[in-house]
């Protein structure tokens, strides 16, 4: 084959606590489209991030038609011709289509904007792309299908010789979508290289030539897609390292329901999710990201709103319907992102630990917090969970990933709730850390609380589950005992693609 | 000296998240500039104003900067909480009115009193409202009920001052402990009660956690509306308190109380004392020592016979420099 167009040498990034990208190599050809697949957090976008310009890498190299190129920010990266669809629109909603595409580089005549003509060369890229909106209308009127159609044709005005979409089609209808993958092939025609990032593997056979599979922040494989299967990028994309080293010696005794969801709905996200959870029970929730998995964990918790449906809690002896806003009441909630929604960065460890249990800390005498009460127990959890720290007032930000993970289960703990939601607890941390979040989450169960366990890490989740439900598309698809093998759960969660 | 360093560490003492070694070591001077800068302007004051470090004078500066210290506690614990509140001085003036209207046509002055902190409360929790449950934006649903109130000040008293008033209410207002006037004793105490609150009482520790992180805040169930909803409630009930020190002081009580310089004042007071304009830090104590600061330099100027045009100017100056200090530390 010809000397690829792009080539991405040793590229290495790191944030705090995470290392995203491990030295990766990455080509790509003139002419191609090439699917850029891997779960979530695996370092797809920051990968494509380097690229745009968007961040730097630590170390590594970036060669354009063979040539070294630095690349500092998105206008360097416009510069060599290289255009970002980002996942994120970065539209402006008040303005109209025209002002949009052109806003940093209008049309002028005598020192003014030159209306007519931009009017009239946004008429012409966005019939290039099928559309034939009138270039004065405002962007807050589109739907956002609509609007993503805008921001792929601001890419095209640049005439790029790459453009990268990120996940382009999570807003857009079947006939849109049909229009854009158009506009792909026609692309690919003129030379242009297309780097497609997704998780919708549909998509990838429809489009795509090639595709290369990141996890964990490193190239895992890839190759031609006429030569792979569905479950073979799956298995790359999920990992194969061997499920029989993994031993689980429960003993727990799986009690009554304690959590009954009948008919859950939010439009557009989940569909009629029913489901019974059991004391001391590990539930795995398990399927590709997108799949409704961390949709389903917050809403149970009243973080976003749901349409229909109902959820009942076990207390006092029997299952009481409750409204999701009082469900923090039973539920301990461990997000999938502890540094946006879990912990407060700068305070300190104990303030951190001791956040969600402030009332029943509150000394007999004052209605205050008693300081020797909330010591004592942020020195019990911190003990019983062994976070590394100098001191209780050590800032959290000042901690590794896996020690502020710690610091927001152990805030749980100390609450005590029957039944604990955690999303993606694992990710990001190293295999130590990651054990020991494991063995944690055993014990809970072995205590009897209840565990959701939402990982994208098949691995984790089946050194842990006894039982596991399986999402696509906001549904629950399947139901798998434990004793579900892998190759069981990689099909079911590519299932119905 | 001592004592300034000590209120120091009682101001770094007060953020929850008090973090001893690592917070020093990236954050820590930044925190110390204002008192810094206070304990050079009082000394560099002192050298060059004769009589200015006496105990009198002392005395006299925290008496003038009583209201205004309480009124910078309310516009910490908003903004802390992520708000700003700019309606505190004129709704201040309006509830110190309405208290006045009413010992005026012979209301009983604890009764006056009442009414002064109730309507303070019931403006605040309009503004609450407004911000935490309809999710309007601080800086106009404030500015909004700055007019408000300030229009309503004007109408009711038909912008006339208003007098006079009952004597008993004066007296117990402005009483003396030996040398120390009853306001002076009246901060310090209701400063102490919100710092230990602010630092230990629950409401304290949830409305750091909302103004920190207010998605994690929510997540681990502490009722982030309501929080919000109250720190303006708070700030309205502060209002209320300065307005019976301000009444008694002026013995009347006239819209022109809440012009519209004091809110600067009052922000400068928060920020000068460590409170973030990016919420999540600060402290009451700190505040009312900010309020001292600002008192100071409004008097020392006036001493000194500097314009009042030099003033507004100076006092502008001191606002950029601690909202840079803020963002600074924010690094």
């Amino acid at each position: 084959m010809a000397e690829p167009y792009l080539r991405m040498v040793g590229i290495q990034k790191s944030f705090p606590g995470v290392q995203a990208l491990k030295g990766v190599d990455f080509e790509a050809f003139a002419g191609e489209a090439l699917a850029l697949i891997g779960a979530n957090g695996a370092g797809k976008s920051t990968l494509m991030n380097v690229l745009g310009g968007v961040i730097q890498p630590d170390a590594g190299q970036i060669l354009i038609a063979g040539q070294p190129v630095e690349i500092h920010d998105p206008l360097q990266a416009a510069a060599h011709g290289i255009a970002f669809v980002h996942q994120e629109m970065a539209i402006l909603r008040t303005l109209t289509i025209a002002e949009n595409l052109y806003i940093t580089s209008f049309p002028t005549r005598n020192g003014l904007i030159d209306f007519e003509q931009a009017n009239r060369l946004s008429s012409s890229v966005l019939a290039r792309l099928g559309h034939d909106f009138p270039p004065e209308t405002r962007m807050r009127d589109l739907s956002p299908g609509d609007q993503q159609i805008v921001e792929i044709a601001r890419a095209l005005l640049g005439e790029p010789r790459l453009i990268i979409f990120d996940e382009p089609t999570s807003s857009l209808t079947s006939r849109e979508k049909a229009r854009l993958f158009e506009v792909i092939r026609s692309l690919k025609k003129e030379g242009v290289t297309v780097i497609y990032i997704t998780h919708l593997l549909d998509e990838v056979f429809g489009i795509c030539e090639r595709a290369v599979v990141l996890r964990n922040g490193e190239t895992v494989g890839g190759g031609m897609l006429s030569q792979l299967t569905y479950a073979e990028i799956v298995r790359l994309m999920i990992g194969t390292a061997d499920v029989s080293s993994y031993f689980r010696h429960r003993t727990a005794q799986i009690g009554d329901i304690i959590l009954k969801v009948s008919g859950l709905n939010q439009k557009g996200v989940l569909s009629e999710i029913s489901f019974e959870l059991r004391k001391g029970e590990v539930l795995g929730l398990w399927g590709l990201m997108g799949s409704g998995r961390t949709e389903l964990s917050r809403a149970i918790i009243g973080l976003d709103p749901i349409d229909s449906g109902s959820i009942e809690i076990r207390a006092n002896g029997s299952l009481k319907p409750i409204q999701p806003r009082q469900a923090k009441k039973w539920i301990g909630m461990v997000t999938e992102n502890r540094r946006e929604e879990g912990l407060l960065l700068p305070k300190s460890v104990k303030t951190n630990i001791s956040l969600a249990n402030l009332p029943a800390l509150i000394s007999r005498v004052w209605p205050l917090v008693d300081n020797k009460k909330e010591t004592q127990e942020a020195r019990t959890y911190v003990d019983r969970l062994k976070i590394m720290i100098s001191s209780l007032e050590q800032p959290v930000e000042t901690l590794s990933g896996g020690n502020q993970q710690k610091v927001v289960v152990g805030r749980w703990l100390q609450r005590n709730p029957v039944i604990y939601i955690m999303d993606e607890p694992t990710r990001g941390l190293d295999v130590g850390a990651k054990a020991e979040i494991r063995t944690v989450i055993l014990e809970l169960a072995d205590a009897g609380a209840a565990v959701i366990l939402v990982s994208s890490d098949i691995d984790q989740i089946m050194s842990m589950s006894d039982r596991y439900l399986v999402m696509n598309r906001g549904r629950i698809t399947q139901e798998l005992p434990a004793s579900a093998s892998k190759d069981e759960l990689i099909a079911a969660a590519a299932g119905g693609q | 000296m001592t004592t300034v360093e000590k209120v120091e560490s009682e101001l770094l003492d007060v953020s929850p998240g008090k973090a001893a070694g690592a917070r020093l070591k990236s954050s820590g001077f930044v925190r110390y500039i204002p008192l810094i800068l206070l304990a050079i302007v009082i000394i560099v004051i002192g050298l060059y104003t004769p009589n200015f470090l006496t105990a009198r004078n002392a005395i006299n500066i925290l008496r003038q900067s009583a209201a205004l210290g309480l009124m910078a506690i309310g516009m910490t614990t908003v903004m802390i909480g992520g708000g700003i509140d700019l309606s505190i001085p004129s709704m201040m003036a309006f509830s110190g009115i309405l208290g006045a209207m009413y010992m005026r046509d012979g209301g009983n002055p604890f009764v006056a009193a009442l009414i002064m902190v109730g309507a303070g409360m019931l403006g605040g929790s309009i503004n609450g409202f407004a911000v935490a449950y309809l999710r309007m934006i601080p800086f106009v649903v404030t500015l909004a009920m700055m007019n408000i109130a300030m229009g309503a000040s004007i109408w009711i008293t038909q912008s006339v001052s208003v007098a006079p008033i009952n004597q008993g209410f004066i007296d117990v207002v402005m009483a003396k402990f030996g040398i120390i006037p009853m306001p002076v004793i009246f901060v310090a105490i209701v400063t102490l009660i919100a710092q230990v609150l602010m630092k230990n009482g629950i409401f304290g520790r949830w409305l750091f956690a909302v103004g920190t992180n207010v998605r994690a805040a929510r997540v681990s169930g502490i009722p982030t509306q309501r929080v919000i909803f109250s720190t303006y409630v708070v700030s309205g009930l502060f209002a209320g308190l300065a307005a019976m020190l301000v009444v008694a002081r002026l013995m009347s009580a006239a819209p022109t109380m809440g012009e519209e310089g004091v809110v600067l004042d009052i922000v400068s007071s928060a920020v000068v004392g460590g409170t973030s304009i990016y919420g999540g830090l600060g402290s009451p104590l700190g505040s009312v020592i900010g309020a001292l600061f600002i008192t100071l330099i409004t008097n020392s100027m006036n001493m000194m016979k500097i314009s009042y045009y030099w003033t507004l100017i100076i006092k502008g100056l001191v606002i950029v420099i601690a909202v840079i200090l803020d963002s600074l530390r924010r690094r």
